[in-house]
């Protein structure tokens, strides 16, 4: 292993404050709130991977082929709400869609 | 010598990627087509530079590919006397038919995903063909199964042409279950999944296990070359473009199965049992096929369930273990019946996609170029003496004969009758197709009667009427000296038992007389004046037997019968009760109570996605913070 565990923690912790900023900031656009969440779960990926790597288990692999599925599965999930919620209101600000209140 | 194997593969990969990438926009037409054909050529040439360079078998790493723990398939080639001669063929007869297509496609608007996929195709094969280890060789396996999907619903748009494609990617798949879990079991026992690893192991491992690994890798052939009883994919799969039926449902992809078993008979071999399975089911197989085409009417139906029969041909040369017997009808079926497909898309192409052959009729005066080899091609197939076909088909026959015992005693007869059949629905289809009057077309042609030929098209015929008609040079029986393939097949650990000169010629003769037997029936029922009263019978429709045949034994109505409408019903059963009755019906139910219960919760909150989110990040940083400093 060439790359140190450290190395992989400190460019998924990037990542992953990356992401969170993402999602927090970009209030404006569900799809920006969704690749957001997406940059999360990779950086959880890459942690596992690392992980699986540094202790020479399989288990992490495991994990990370799994939340792939997981995630393909969500994406178009959430993307056809994103068309349905654009059809509905003809936005896609996340404010715009308070529903839960009312 | 590894650059040249790589090349073998990669110039028609590279062919159908440049194709799918530039074709249609950035290149014209005739690009395309030329890139096509220069790619299998190209592959053409790498394969004979390793054919001069080869001296014993080798095997060449290229990358590593799947490596996980101690599962280890690099990309491997393996290059052997079996490999090599089937990967000239495979060149050789794909490069005429990629040309033939440019002719025969000249009118498509599609043509870049025709050439593309074609191409795409060959690297396939050629993978399946040349691969060291099983996972490889799965990989070539589903290349040519998806590309065979893909061409036979080539014309898309026509939904009888996509379900015929679709027919054929589920039969197959069925086989390939029984691939899979073999390739997965080795690998269990064995912990190694190369070729020529596997085949040393056979002793260690329990002759139970061996016939049961070899009747799933069975199941798989069946399922790839159409064997009884997962033959009825490919009487449909007649629905794609002709040169499409010539490259990949009768030269080509249909021998995937015979040649898998060959690949692996030293590890399968050696259970008697298992040779019988297979014995059986090609003589079974040879004999449906032949009876079948006995009473289509279609052209391109005849000459597919003649590739069932003389498939089943070469599994029964493997059940009896006469490995070079079976690659030698390999070979020389690849020629002949590439051409026989050929010449019949010359034919429907001339009459204006007319396909019945009782409408068809006096082509020997109009095409004179296609007759010719076309009747070349269709005496190999009959098995008249002296053509290769004669000479490949009774030197599986003469393998099954020497097995003696009852069983295969009664399987070379089976085989016998084949012959005599093959040679009647042979003659049958000449002697309509090409013979009598011309039969005014519906609408009827302008003066000049038919169309004219690209000229391409006909002239691709020749090198392989040429090369079936004198493929029997390949492998010459014992007493003429001997055949090349033989010796360059048999390698120092078999030995195959030899007949003696006097009864391989009484065997010779035995098929000789069948053969022309076979032929003469053909005449006297359809020679000269008699073929006008078979054209007034055909106006009827069948009754009885002949409708029977035509159908193909009713086996596709049988399949519907047992699996297509128990797998509706039971389908309709999930759906309607069990989907939306039960579950749905419940789900809904637990929606509309969370519903209710939203609704109260929801009155305390803000209702802005973002300050949710927020609060969220704030909390989960809270609880980061209190795990990390305050517990510790």
């Amino acid at each position: 292993m060439i790359v140190p565990l450290e190395h992989i923690i400190i460019l998924a912790a990037v990542l992953f404050g990356l992401g969170l900023v993402c999602t927090l900031v970009w209030r404006t656009n569900v799809i920006m709130l969704l690749i957001g969440i997406e940059i999360m779960l990779n950086a959880a990926m890459l942690v596992f991977v690392g992980g699986s790597a540094r202790w020479g288990m399989p288990d992490g692999q495991v994990f990370a082929l799994m939340i792939m599925a997981m995630t393909s599965a969500e994406v178009s999930l959430a993307l056809a709400l994103v068309v349905y919620l654009h059809r509905r209101r003809n936005s896609v600000d996340v404010d715009e869609f308070r529903e839960l209140k009312d | 010598m590894k650059l040249y194997l790589e090349l073998i593969i990669l110039f028609p990969l590279s062919g159908a990627i440049v194709n799918l990438l530039l074709g249609g926009r950035l290149l014209p037409r005739r690009a395309s087509e030329i890139l096509a054909c220069a790619a299998i050529w190209g592959s053409f040439v790498a394969t004979v530079a390793a054919a001069t360079a080869y001296s014993a078998p080798m095997t060449v790493e290229i990358t590593s590919w799947l490596a996980a723990f101690d599962l280890k398939a690099p990309i491997s080639l393996y290059l052997d006397p079996l490999s090599l001669s089937l990967c000239l063929m495979i060149t050789f007869v794909c490069g005429l038919i990629h040309t033939y297509a440019v002719g025969y496609m000249k009118d498509d608007p599609s043509p870049v995903r025709f050439f593309a996929l074609l191409n795409l195709f060959v690297a396939a094969m050629l993978t399946l063909v040349l691969a060291g280890n099983l996972p490889l060789l799965y990989l070539g396996w589903e290349g040519v199964g998806f590309c065979s999907y893909a061409l036979i619903g080539f014309w898309y748009r026509d939904p009888q042409n996509a379900t015929a494609g679709r027919k054929a990617f589920i039969v197959t798949r069925i086989g390939d279950i029984g691939l899979g879990i073999a390739i997965v079991w080795l690998f269990q026992l064995c912990g190694t999944v190369s070729i020529q690893q596997l085949n040393q192991m056979g002793a260690n491992i329990p002759p139970g296990v061996i016939t049961a690994l070899g009747l799933l890798m069975l199941l798989g052939a069946m399922g790839k070359s159409a064997q009884v009883p997962l033959m009825v994919w490919l009487p449909d799969a007649m629905a794609g473009p002709t040169p499409v039926s010539a490259q990949i449902h009768a030269a080509t992809m249909v021998t995937a199965g015979v040649y898998l078993l060959m690949r692996m008979f030293p590890l399968i071999g050696s259970s008697a049992s298992l040779c019988a399975a297979i014995a059986v089911t090609g003589a079974l197989t040879a004999f449906y096929g032949a009876t079948c085409a006995l009473a289509q009417r279609d052209l391109k139906r005849i000459l597919a369930y003649s590739t069932i029969s003389q498939i089943g041909y070469m599994m029964l040369g493997v059940g009896s273990g006469a490995i070079s017997a079976a690659t030698f009808h390999l070979l020389v079926h690849a020629f002949f019946k590439a051409l026989l497909f050929l010449g019949a898309g010359c034919v429907i192409t001339a009459l204006h996609h007319e396909q019945d052959i009782f409408r068809m009729g006096g082509l020997r005066r109009s095409l004179p170029w296609t007759f010719w080899p076309f009747l070349g091609g269709a005496l190999c197939l009959a098995g008249l003496p002296l053509t290769g076909g004669f000479f490949s088909k009774d030197g599986i026959l003469a393998a099954v004969w020497l097995k003696g015992g009852a069983l295969y005693g009664g399987l070379y007869f089976a085989g016998l009758l084949t012959a005599f059949i093959t040679a009647v629905y042979t003659m049958r289809m000449v002697l309509i197709v090409f013979e009598g009057e011309e039969i005014p077309l519906n609408p009827p042609l302008s003066k000049g009667e038919v169309k004219s030929l690209p000229r391409v098209m006909e002239w691709t015929l020749l090198p392989l009427a040429l090369l079936g008609i004198f493929g029997g040079l390949l492998n010459l029986p014992e007493f003429l000296g001997g055949g090349v393939l033989n010796s360059f097949l048999s390698h120092p650990g078999s030995q195959e038992l030899q007949l003696s000169h006097s009864s391989e010629l009484l065997l010779q003769g035995v098929a000789a007389v069948v053969a022309l037997a076979g032929m003469a029936t053909a005449w006297l029922r359809y020679g000269g004046l008699r073929r006008q009263l078979r054209l007034t019978e055909a106006e009827l429709p069948a009754r009885g037997l002949s409708a029977f045949l035509l159908e193909g034994w009713r086996v596709d109505a049988l399949y519907d019968l047992l699996f297509v409408r128990t797998y509706i019903r039971l389908s309709g059963f999930l759906w309607q009760q069990l989907d939306e009755g039960c579950i749905d019906d419940s789900l809904d139910r637990i929606a509309a109570q969370l519903g209710r219960w939203g609704q109260r919760l929801g009155g305390w909150g803000e209702g802005r996605v973002s300050l949710s989110l927020l609060s969220m990040a704030a909390g989960a940083a809270l609880i980061i913070v209190w795990l990390t400093w305050v517990t510790i």
